[in-house]
């Protein structure tokens, strides 16, 4: 579908793509429906807390050097910038650079909920401008804004100019979705429509959509086999980088879930191609990646290069890890992004996977296709449990107390702990890169090895600590409080 | 602006119809806050073989459900694209997609039409003044 | 109304399921959107018996918006009842159901005969910051739960001090509370931490008098105490830290409760001999330091600007530059609080600014000449502008990136001397 880059507004993900968060049944039901387009999305008549999508967009944009978040609502909405500030701090002393980003909050008490407050929006967007003078200005909402119906579009096109930066309105009223990755979509969106810019000329630069850079040098190093520059964004992006993406010759990404927003609107408004096959996770994700891009800049002659010289260093290796985690099992609950794709690397490395969870599902992508990771798993025969929950932590212990799994694999903070408290040896995939390419497969593999051989930690703890769930809830069917919603 | 408001219901008076049973829609217009008498849309679903060109193979099974009139709804949607919104009882998450891809909202309550109409009527006309949903 | 809140140091009104969260056994139920819980925790001791990600919530959406979210409320409470195994359930309102008009009172009123105690606080952001929220949720124990009780516990003191996990200390600051009081043969009852909870809850009504530990959070709370539950309190506005302030604490705890003056000093003697042992020992080390000015900054809410500040003139002889409160108190109790920062040993005087926006901390720290390198202790913000006046720096208020507490203590005469090590540990790192 053709993305409005005139808006302020993202359609929520649910609208746009058909994003579900409430599904029961195995891998392969899921994926048929969602080809079909029968799925039918369920609603909860409990749930517990999960994620504001406010967090996810702003998470992102806060990451660019030397911008300006304005997060115009109550005190609690912008806590994240306390996070924020932290993250811009260590992450730009990482990489050698500075990063002045500023992420401010407006504090917003009862008063503002019935007068308004427009206008004192507007004197903060002047005042953080004239103090930072910030490379690009991202203004944004909040449920209470959005409730009392603040225009900020308004404000922000009044103030456009009296400020010489871009500077865009950015709309994040967290009722609207309960998609949290629909942040992702919205911060992308602000970037294409403020920042931006068309393409002058082309250079061998690859856009590479990712969270924190952690695999920033080696990739450099990959590229250069090929005679390509990876641009590595948000984090420690600068305004002027990103207003050139749509110079580079592909757009690719850690995570389909964090890039498919971007890379569809800078192939559509600019033709820049989006790399859309599995993500470069395990063996076959990694190649098969490669490939692609090889393809699609004609390079392929030095990708084939690169993958044999590769092969021969690592696949023994791997092999002979292999051996060790044959037979385990394993319950996974991840975000999309993840989830399909970490189910396909356990596979590959032979430990059986009884459950996967996904935080929510996307049955199409932009483009319109089944997720490419789902795709995978079907050609290839794997199916297993599955179900899709906004983060329902009372679903995953239930999960966790049927099966009794070797190990839980977890992508989202907070959640790993449930694991072990049940006893279950659990592995957090924090890094985004943490099974990249052959050489983190390997380190994976090692990690899960390490993690099920010393089981003292969570046996220690499970054996003293109490669940908070009743017993009434084990005995339940998982899915007791999804409410299929009838035609 | 005037705008219009697609309502399932069989009798008029309750919002009592699922989408996909609904056989007709009461389309009301919307004109400056004031409602004018419903007009009556019927439905014209589509027949089965719609259906079976779909999913020939039958394979759309999940939590026991087919995914049976598929079709027929993308119709319906078509049918009522020119509301800004959709009040049925239920509605299966599909045609909240489809009706999202064309920007129709969607309100899925048990209620009297009364009720339903006075509520988003309310909050739509005060969404577009930029004024507060505050009681 | 609105204002530039440029590096914030509190959190919204419903930041106070972190206070409920405090309370063993005890959970919010949020009635507001999927997200508030997990944006106000923090991964500091948060995966307990619950942690945030397991806070029922009736995440609100467009419809909720438009028709009411009463009912999913209900059916959310009715739940939680059944799923989570808790002994108080507090309903927490984001700013949404507030806004709309949704009546939580009739909702939770439902419940009024369920097995469990559910009662309701409003905790809407606009409301407050997260200070005013924890208030709201004492009042609401106080106001929905607790009944006056004619049968009083002779000597038994329930202990209030600021704001778990926005306080980084607060178990074992409670803790050591309850250490002290103890020790003046009383029995200590606190609400917050291991071992305490609806029990603790429940014996409050009983007790001789509250005892608040704070300048000005929960003065309201004692005050609904008096009026409802008939039990005075007593109001210790300073935080006591290191030997000067502990003892003047005791003496005061005691003397209010009517505790014999000789076994006060007694106590009194006991601790400062020790202390002092350890201060002679290492006093070589704070006066040849070649790293440390005498003058210092403290950047965070009320308790520990003016705890630490007394603390560091009245028992280590530094001089107060100017100090900042970033709590965003309320006028009323300034004046009050400001009187505390004039009344230091020597006639010392602490100019003292009541500061939520951090840029204007800032640009008044650097231009201020501490007369060598600057003691500053604050929030993490701080950490960057201290290094770039090769200052040292403690990061003891929120938010918390350099430090890790588990159940660590700065109250007492023990949090004194944990103060002094982490101070100069981070001075030893440097020759000058």
């Amino acid at each position: 579908m053709a993305l409005n880059l005139n808006s302020s507004n993202v359609a929520t993900r649910e609208n746009r793509i058909g994003s579900i968060t409430g599904y029961i049944g195995t891998l392969g039901d899921l994926a048929k429906q969602s080809e079909c387009g029968t799925l039918k999305g369920c609603s909860r008549c409990f749930s517990q807390s999960s994620t504001c999508l406010s967090s996810c967009a702003l998470a992102q944009l806060s990451a660019i050097r030397d911008v300006a978040i304005i997060h115009h609502g109550p005190a609690g909405c912008s806590v994240a910038s306390a996070n924020a500030y932290y993250l811009d701090k260590v992450m730009a002393k990482k990489r050698g650079v500075t990063n002045n980003t500023v992420y401010v909050g407006t504090d917003m008490n009862e008063r503002d909920t019935i007068f308004g407050s427009t206008e004192t929006l507007r004197k903060i967007i002047l005042e953080v401008n004239k103090r930072y003078t910030p490379k690009a200005i991202f203004v944004t909402s909040s449920c209470a804004t959005g409730i009392i119906g603040e225009d900020i579009d308004s404000v922000v096109d009044d103030v456009r100019e009296e400020i010489d930066v871009p500077i865009a309105a950015v709309h994040c009223e967290g009722f609207k979705s309960r998609i949290w990755a629909t942040g992702f979509d919205i911060s992308d969106h602000a970037v294409l429509s403020s920042i931006v810019q068309p393409p002058k000329q082309k250079r061998n630069t690859i856009n590479f959509k990712n969270f924190y850079e952690s695999a920033r040098p080696e990739i450099i190093e990959i590229f250069k086999n090929f005679d390509l520059e990876p641009i590595f964004l948000y984090c420690n992006s600068t305004v002027e980088e990103l207003s050139h993406i749509s110079e580079s010759l592909a757009t690719t990404c850690i995570c389909g879930t964090l890039g498919n927003y971007l890379g569809n609107g800078l192939e559509e408004k600019y033709g820049v191609p989006y790399i859309r096959t599995i993500n470069p996770l395990g063996i076959a994700g990694f190649e098969t990646w490669l490939r692609e891009i090889g393809r699609v800049t004609d390079r392929s002659e030095a990708v084939e290069k690169y993958i044999a010289e590769q092969r021969e260093i690592y696949i023994p290796q791997i092999e002979e890890i292999k051996k060790e985690l044959k037979g385990l099992k394993a319950v996974l609950g991840m975000g999309p992004g993840y989830t399909f794709e970490v189910s396909r690397v356990l596979n590959e490395l032979g430990i059986e996977v009884v459950w996967a969870l996904a935080w929510h599902y996307d049955k199409k992508y932009e483009n319109g296709d089944v997720p490419p990771s789902m795709e995978y798993l079907l050609k290839h025969d794997v199916d297993f449990e599955a179900s899709v929950a906004d983060q329902q932590n009372y679903e995953v212990m239930n999960i966790l107390n049927k099966y009794q799994p070797d190990l839980y694999l977890s992508r989202h903070p907070g959640s790993t702990v449930w694991a072990i408290k049940n006893g279950t040896p659990a592995v957090y995939v924090a890094d985004e890169y943490m099974i990249f390419g052959y050489k983190h497969t390997l380190e994976f593999a090692q990690s899960i090895l390490d993690s099920i051989h010393n089981r003292s930690f969570e046996k220690n703890l499970a054996r003293r600590v109490k669940l908070p769930y009743t017993d009434w809830w084990y005995e339940q069917n998982v899915d007791k409080f999804l409410e299929e919603a009838k035609k | 602006m005037a705008y219009k408001i697609a309502v399932a219901s069989s009798d008029g008076i309750e919002v009592n119809e699922a989408f996909g049973n609904a056989a007709r829609f009461l389309i009301f217009t919307v004109n400056n806050e004031t409602i004018e008498p419903p007009e009556e849309r019927i439905c014209t679903v589509g027949d089965e073989s719609d259906i079976s060109s779909v999913c020939k193979d039958n394979t759309c099974r999940g939590n026991g459900s087919r995914c049976n009139n598929y079709t027929g709804n993308a119709i319906k949607v078509e049918q009522i694209a020119d509301c800004r919104c959709v009040v049925c009882q239920k509605i299966g998450f599909q045609v909240q997609k489809q009706l999202e891809r064309k920007a129709i909202s969607f309100f899925d309550v048990s209620c009297t039409v009364e009720e339903a109409l006075s509520k988003i009527i309310k909050y739509y006309s005060r969404i577009d003044k930029h004024e507060s949903l505050r009681k | 109304m609105a204002k530039l809140l440029d590096k914030q140091r509190y959190k919204c009104a419903l930041g106070a399921m972190q206070t409920v969260q405090a309370i063993t056994r005890a959970i919010p139920i949020l009635h507001s959107g999927p997200g508030c819980a997990q944006k106000l925790s923090d991964s500091i001791g948060s995966s307990g018996y619950f942690s945030p990600n397991i806070f029922p919530c009736t995440s609100i959406n467009e419809k909720d918006v438009v028709f009411g979210g009463a009912k999913k409320l209900e059916t959310t409470i009715e739940n939680a009842l059944k799923v989570i195994d808790a002994d108080l359930y507090v309903v927490l309102t984001g700013c949404i159901p507030e806004i709309v008009g949704d009546d939580t009172a009739e909702v939770v009123s439902h419940f009024k005969d369920s097995e469990k105690p559910v009662i309701y606080a409003s905790t809407a952001g606009f409301k407050g910051n997260n200070f005013k929220g924890h208030e709201q949720v004492i009042d609401a124990v106080i106001e929905q739960y607790l009944e006056k009780s004619d049968e009083k516990e002779k000597g038994l003191v329930n202990i209030w001090a600021d704001v778990p996990y926005q306080d980084l200390f607060w178990l074992g600051n409670l803790r050591e509370l309850e250490k002290l009081v103890a020790e003046l043969g009383l029995t200590p009852n606190t609400i917050f931490g291991y071992e305490r909870g609806i029990e603790n809850i429940n014996r409050i009504p009983k007790a001789q008098f509250n005892l608040l530990v704070s300048p000005w959070v929960s003065v309201g709370n004692m005050k609904k105490m008096e009026q409802k539950l008939g039990i005075p309190y007593l109001h210790y506005p300073t935080l006591p830290i290191g030997a000067f302030e502990t003892s003047r604490f005791l003496r005061e705890v005691g003397k209010f409760a009517g505790v014999d003056e000789e076994k006060i000093e007694s106590i009194i003697n006991k601790h400062e001999d020790y202390y002092y042992y350890l201060i002679e020992r290492y006093a070589d080390m704070f006066l040849e330091t070649r790293v440390m000015a005498k003058q210092f900054s403290v950047v965070a809410d009320a308790q520990y600007a003016l705890g630490i500040t007394k603390f560091l003139v009245n028992d280590l002889g530094l001089v107060p530059a100017k100090q900042f409160i970033t709590d965003d108190t309320p006028k009323a109790f300034q004046k009050q609080i400001r009187e505390e920062f004039e009344n230091l040993n020597y006639g010392l005087k602490a100019e003292v600014s009541f500061e939520t926006d951090s840029y204007k901390i800032h640009n008044e720290i650097q231009s201020h000449d501490y007369h060598g390198y600057p003691l500053i202790l604050g929030g993490y913000y701080e950490k960057e502008i201290t290094e770039k006046m090769f200052g040292h720096f403690l990061n003891i208020s929120w938010p918390v990136q350099d430090k890790v507490v588990l159940d660590d203590a700065y109250i007492g005469y023990t949090g004194g001397i944990r103060l002094i090590e982490d101070i100069y540990s981070v001075a030893v790192q440097r020759w000058n």
